[in-house]
């Protein structure tokens, strides 16, 4: 069996992982991450997309509160190509209580939120689409974060000092050597090899899975997944992020991002990540809470609903997981259970990733016995160094002025063949769900209703994907896509998801492609 | 604000048929298409910079919002996209100044003679294109001298059981005076005292233009002035189909004018064959036609599908004996109001217009009909054959004078 | 009150612009009716090949739908081809062969052809245009498929690799390969398959293609292009190429917009004007005029007033939900968007509209308006709403055409149906 030597071992490809990878080989470390999927498939992947400001925590979390009004500002300096600046409205609608703003102020001021309450008027000029009975408004830097821009760009900036980034590799287990873990055992999904690596110190940072990681190691850590439900709309009926100003609840929040708006969330513990099951009642009240912040909303066009597990680690027991701090802990196995070269980061949320690795590699600097400095809080992300948000128009911009000089292959998303052959080249072409989400391929209106064809084709005939992989490619993205779209079908995106049926179904024929 | 346009893109399902129907597309490729530049890149605009310029060559004919199967209001979402990049751009000089035949007319009228000499002159019009960016060919018209308004206020129409009010339109008033005269006399043929109120522009030119303040001004304006006949209770027909859809629906769709005026005005108008077909389907039409031994070529403006009334035209030619009308297939005569007239454009449109063009010179008609005046400009240029109002045949069959 | 009816009301009206409703309207305004068709934008033609599929699978690929209608029909009770005799669907083929002469449709309902799809599967169809007709797989042959470099719409590699292990009936054997072609495109790189079927009717276009495939061809090959072979013009560049090239060449339909169907869609809507009928697309019908179970006219929306199109028969093509002629709503209501006409084969409150496989029969997929055999719609306790609205093609529930192939040979043989019907009263 091959072997690899590296100082540290992350496993988790989220945002804490790639952070922690980052982190690590900035400080000189040699770094090898696995990820058992594609970067961002977990948690990271699955969220609204929110760029905290900490207003939705100001009242009842000021701890995390105040960790982002550090990280958010942070963030806009070194990963500014990710986030799009779109401000952020903290709203009492007519069900809310408008007392619950002074609470809401005074949480704010208390943690360093930055917030000014604004005139309902001003508001309602902002986002015209707002119920016209809201009483009160506050502006906050809420922002938007593109998680896979994010944690690609953290990858590469690892790899370009000289770590590893070791997608489809799943652990197998964590090898120990009288009471201390030495390395892990990983198996290469995609050519089935098994590989042994030899490490100093694992960082698990596998976020809602990272009990089951910890458990490999003999260490108890208790991790609650909360799951979330978020539901995208066909486009963006808010420009600006908004929050309704209440005690957290349901459904009380639209994030603007990209092409669409994500209306979220709920909170639900469920037992394993991995089974998060979307019910009729949870994709309702989202409905309802939407139509109480926005009017119309029911019956503007829902594309597709998915879920997320919140990794929440719970010190005591708890009930409500609503009840858990979304601040993180690091913990270090040596001193809580005994077992050394290995370390838990776990908790928190991506708006504080960076700071959650700056905390888990000073735990491997103390580990390893040395002194390096965190230089994340300055070092931009490769794309970044401009410091120039990002821009919604600017997927159309690039096409101009004369638009058929590329060639688009997604045009919802306005994904051109160039782009996709790049998100290709990261990943292995059969995984075609997994570049859907980072170029964001099939995730508009159309649903990939025409240009799954033509990146299959495009694979087949330019990634020498053969027709085996291809028509396994085509066939898995209808049904992985369906998971999302069939529990909110109805209304205008049914009549989509027809037409996309008679161009799968009627005109290519797919179901009756040959082994 | 609401927003009326932007959310019908929801109904998109990307089927191309849009594309398919949009003769600009096909005519050039700094056109992406209606579904790219409409309710495709609508996802990726918000107010602040526009992404796109590719949407000015958009030319506002409205074909793609009449095929979408699935309700977009294609045709209203570019117009909203254009007027956002104009406002952040500024309009340029050119497109004021082809943006308000009101004012042109008004100036040009007195001297019109020169005026029209000027216009025809092919070294005034070279110099014109380098400076002002209008095309040396492009159809323009010639002013009349005599305004329309200027016969109306000598006329004095006789008194009568039911009252109809006419809206003109720049085009009528400045360049096709006679045009006037004879919907003012069919309509008297047929019992209607006929009141022609002061009036003005009513903005479409702007609107197309992207200037939508200055539209919305206008158009305010022109309510203003229609709105106490149309509370009285009387009809307003337009001749000019293009102005008479601005003020049916247009200016609330595109422009968003919510304005009581406006409102009763829009109820209260009539495309100038909708109503006397209408009259007809109430056997009060006058039906008393000599007979004319016509083949007439008929071409429906987008803009008068637009109003989605079928073809009356068509229906009032049947009734008159000997005349043989053929209903084009051609879609666009490419002038699109002022499109046409742009140095950038002008090839555009005579593309688009080529198959009409081709159509009109084999169909050996003896004239062609359309309810447009720029479209009949652009039929005549581009086309060789005279192109009159579907009204000048009725007034002709009605033996109500020569032409 | 002379000539007032004769503008004021037709005799038929038909509401939607696809292939059921055309079909009617045109069977109807060839037999001297006044036909208005009122559509609210432009048909599914433009979405789908320009083949007629009757019934392509029942458990497997059908060979020949005149023997396998009559027990599909049997074992079906609730599909549209109960209330269809094999003999009106083989005279609704007859009908369109001969309307659309120009395109020279082939077959009917005793063999279906075997066309490839756009990903290589061969797939059993009853009518070919034919400019489709040498893509026949069933006598097997060696086939090569062309590439054109900037449309992004046709794979053929990935099309002869999976057509070359596609199971073809009998002894047919076949050998599929691919040429790859860089026609002159200037400096667009991105043009829609409609954009290279309106360069193919340019000489100087297709005098470049052909120059480059002739070398690479060899003899006894057929010819595969993907449909974009000409607009209106399509017969006469078909015709060249062949000529031309010495080969047999055939077309692929692949993604919309669908250039046959664009064809289609023409040559109806020409012969309408033709025959006098009103076409007008853009209106959708938002009311209705009743007098007891009679439907005395329908309310067209339009930029202004609504207007009244009074008729003594109406036709109802609608399509179905892909067009908004059934609706569903966010709380699982199904509607018909029209004369809200009783909708059978909805799922019960306690079954789910859908499964979770893609490809699984889901619930919904039935879900439509039935009808009598004279196209009539019936409200499931023996009577009809109304004595005069027919309704045809995508509206009827109790087939799933996608997975049936039998889109167009519903909308086609429902169509003409209802026509008939109308005929008969008259």
């Amino acid at each position: 069996m091959p072997t690899l030597e590296t100082e540290v071992l992350v496993v988790g490809g989220g945002s804490t992982g790639a952070g922690v990878a980052r982190d690590a080989a900035l400080r000189g470390f040699s770094t090898v991450l696995v990820e058992r999927g594609d970067l961002a498939a977990g948690t990271t992947g699955r969220f609204h997309g929110l760029l905290h400001s900490g207003g939705r925590y100001a009242v009842k979390d000021p701890v995390a509160a105040r960790e982002c009004v550090v990280e958010n500002p942070i963030l806009r300096r070194t990963a500014a190509d990710c986030i799009e600046d779109t401000g952020g409205l903290f709203v009492s609608t007519q069900w809310d209580d408008p007392g619950f703003g002074d609470d809401f102020l005074r949480g704010c001021q208390a943690t360093g939120v930055p917030v000014e309450e604004v005139p309902v008027a001003q508001a309602l000029r902002q986002e015209p689409r707002l119920d016209r009975g809201i009483a009160r408004a506050f502006a906050v830097p809420d922002a938007n974060l593109d998680p896979w821009k994010l944690v690609w760009g953290c990858a590469r900036s690892a790899k370009e000092h000289g770590a590893q980034i070791l997608t489809y590799h799943r652990l197998l287990g964590l090898e120990l050597d009288d009471g201390k873990v030495v390395g892990a055992r990983v198996h290469d999904e995609l050519n089935g090899d098994e590989l042994e690596i030899r490490s100093q110190v694992v960082v698990n940072a596998a976020g809602a899975w990272s009990g089951q990681i910890a458990s490999l190691a003999g260490c108890e850590v208790t991790v609650l997944p909360g799951k979330g439900i978020m539901i995208a709309m066909n486009h963006r009926l808010v420009n600006t992020v908004v929050n309704r100003c209440k005690p957290p609840s349901d459904g009380d929040i639209i994030v603007p991002i990209r092409t669409v708006s994500v209306i979220g969330t709920t909170d639900t513990r469920v037992a394993d990540p991995d089974e998060l099951e979307v019910t009729p009642a949870e994709i309702e009240e989202m409905f309802d809470e939407g139509e109480k912040l926005v009017p119309g909303f029911r019956n503007a066009r829902a594309l597709r609903v998915w879920a997320g597990a919140r990794p929440l680690f719970a010190g005591e027991q708890v009930s409500d997981t609503r009840d858990v701090s979304r601040t993180h802990t690091v913990l270090d196995h040596a001193k809580r259970d005994g077992v050394d070269g290995f370390i838990t980061i776990t908790g928190g949320k991506t708006t504080t990733f960076r700071l959650m690795a700056e905390h888990a590699v000073d735990a491997v600097c103390a580990k390893l016995g040395v002194d390096r400095q965190c230089t994340t809080q300055e070092e931009p992300l490769p794309g970044s160094e401009e410091k120039r948000f990002y821009w919604l128009g600017s997927r159309v911009r690039t096409q101009e002025p004369v638009p058929g000089e590329h060639e688009i292959i997604c045009e919802c998303e306005l994904v051109t063949r160039e782009r996709l052959l790049a998100g290709v080249a990261h990943r292995h072409p059969s995984s075609l769900d997994d570049v859907r989400r980072t170029v964001r391929l099939g995730m508009g209106p159309c649903q990939g209703g025409f240009c799954i064809y033509r990146a299959t084709g495009i694979l087949h005939s330019f990634e020498h994907l053969d027709r085996r992989a291809a028509n396994t490619a085509l066939l898995d993205f209808l049904e992985e896509r369906w998971k999302g779209v069939h529990p909110v079908l109805h209304g205008a995106q049914l009549r989509q998801a027809r037409l996309d049926e008679w161009i799968f179904q009627g005109l290519l024929t797919v179901q009756h492609l040959p082994e | 604000m609401t927003e009326l346009a932007r959310d019908s893109l929801d109904g998109c399902v990307k089927c191309t048929i849009c594309e398919s129907f949009c003769p600009y597309a096909a005519a050039t490729p700094l056109f992406p298409g209606p579904k790219y530049v409409g309710p495709q890149a609508e996802r990726f605009r918000r107010t602040g910079v526009s992404p796109d310029f590719s949407v000015d060559y958009c030319s506002g004919c409205g074909i793609c919002t009449q095929v979408c199967p699935q309700g977009v209001k294609i045709a209203e979402i570019n117009s909203q996209a254009r007027a956002q990049l104009w406002e952040e751009r500024g309009i340029p000089l050119r497109n004021q100044l082809i943006a308000r035949p009101g004012l042109v007319g008004r100036f040009g009228t007195p001297v019109a003679p020169l005026a029209n000499w000027t216009l025809q002159n092919q070294a005034l019009r070279r110099l014109g294109e380098r400076l002002l960016g209008i095309h040396r060919d492009a159809a323009l018209p010639r002013f009349a001298g005599r305004t329309f308004q200027r016969w109306a206020r000598n006329h004095v129409s006789p008194a009568a059981e039911r009252t109809v009010i006419y809206f003109h339109n720049c085009g009528t008033n400045y360049y096709e005076p006679a045009v006037g005269r004879m919907t003012v006399e069919v309509l008297e043929h047929n019992g209607f005292h006929v009141v022609v109120p002061p009036q003005g522009c009513c903005g479409l030119p702007l609107q197309s233009n992207g200037n939508f303040p200055a539209a919305r001004a206008y158009v305010r304006r022109l309510a203003a002035n229609l709105a106490p006949y149309a509370r009285e209770g009387s009809a307003i027909v337009a001749n000019s189909t293009s102005c008479g859809l601005m003020l049916k629906h247009e200016a609330r769709e595109i422009l968003e004018v919510e304005d009581d005026d406006l409102t009763v005005v829009s109820e209260s108008m009539y495309d100038l064959c909708e109503f006397l077909l209408l009259l007809h389907e109430q056997g009060q039409l006058r039906t008393d036609f000599q007979q004319l031994d016509l083949t007439i070529p008929y071409h429906a403006p987008c803009q008068q599908q637009g109003h989605g009334i079928g073809k009356p035209a068509l229906d009032l030619f049947a009734l008159i004996p000997g005349v043989r009308a053929i209903e084009l297939d051609a879609d666009c005569c490419g002038i699109a109001g002022t499109y046409g007239f742009k140095k950038e454009k002008y090839e555009i449109s005579m593309t688009v217009g080529e198959r009409l063009f081709r159509e009109l010179r084999e169909s050996s008609g003896d004239l062609a009909a359309c309810d447009s005046e720029t479209c009949r400009w652009q039929i005549e240029h581009g086309a060789g054959i005279h192109a009159v109002h579907p009204v000048e045949v009725l007034h002709r069959a009605y033996g109500l004078g020569s032409e | 009150m002379t000539d007032v009816a004769r503008f004021a009301s037709y005799d038929t009206v038909v509401i939607g612009a696809g292939l059921a409703g055309l079909t009617a309207a045109l069977r109807l305004a060839e037999e001297g009716q006044r036909v208005a068709v009122l559509a609210k934008g432009v048909g599914a033609t433009h979405l789908s090949p320009g083949t007629v599929d009757v019934l392509g699978y029942v458990d497997g690929p059908v060979d020949s739908p005149a023997k396998a209608l009559p027990d599909f029909a049997a074992a079906n009770p609730d599909h549209p081809y109960r209330r269809l005799p094999v003999e009106l669907i083989g005279a609704s083929l007859d009908w369109f062969k001969a309307r659309l002469g120009d395109h020279g449709y082939r077959g009917g309902l005793d063999e279906n052809f075997l066309v490839p799809t756009a990903v290589g599967v061969a797939k059993p169809t009853a009518l070919v245009p034919e400019t489709m007709a040498a893509g026949d797989l069933r006598g097997g042959g060696r086939f090569v498929f062309i590439g054109l470099r900037g449309l992004k719409d046709f794979y053929p590699a990935y099309l002869a690799e999976n057509l070359a292990r596609a199971s073809l009936p009998g002894e047919a054997d076949i050998l599929t390969r691919v040429v790859e072609l860089e026609p002159p495109l200037g400096n667009a790189r991105d043009v829609s398959g409609l954009g290279f079927a309106r360069r193919f009717e340019e000489a100087g276009f297709r005098e470049s293609v052909l120059v480059e495939l002739d070398r690479y061809l060899v003899p006894g090959e057929i010819v595969g292009f993907p449909a974009v072979l000409g607009v209106g013009r399509a017969r006469e560049v078909w015709n060249e190429l062949e000529t031309r090239l010495g080969h047999q060449v055939f077309e692929v339909p692949t993604l919309p917009p669908s250039v046959q169907g664009l064809r289609l869609y023409e040559t109806m809507t020409t012969a309408l004007r033709r025959h006098g009928c009103r076409l007008v697309v853009g209106n959708t019908v938002v009311g209705t005029k009743t007098s007891g179970s009679r439907l005395e006219g329908v309310l067209a929306k339009t930029a202004g007033r609504p207007l009244t199109y009074r008729a003594r028969s109406f036709v109802l093509a609608t399509g179905g939900f892909a067009s908004g002629g059934l609706q569903l709503d966010s709380s699982g209501q199904i509607r018909e968007t029209v004369f809200d006409l009783p909708v059978a084969g909805v799922p019960g409150s306690k079954q789910r509209p859908f499964e979770e496989g893609y490809f699984a029969d889901h619930a919904i997929s039935r879900a439509g308006v039935t009808v009598d055999e004279s196209m009539r719609p019936v409200d499931g306790k023996g009577g009809t709403p109304y004595e005069n609205v027919h309704a045809v093609g995508a509206t009827l529930g109790g087939a799933v055409p996608w997975r049936e192939a039998s889109g167009n040979g519903l909308s086609l043989a429902s169509g003409y149906a209802a026509a008939s019907a109308i005929l008969r009263e008259t």
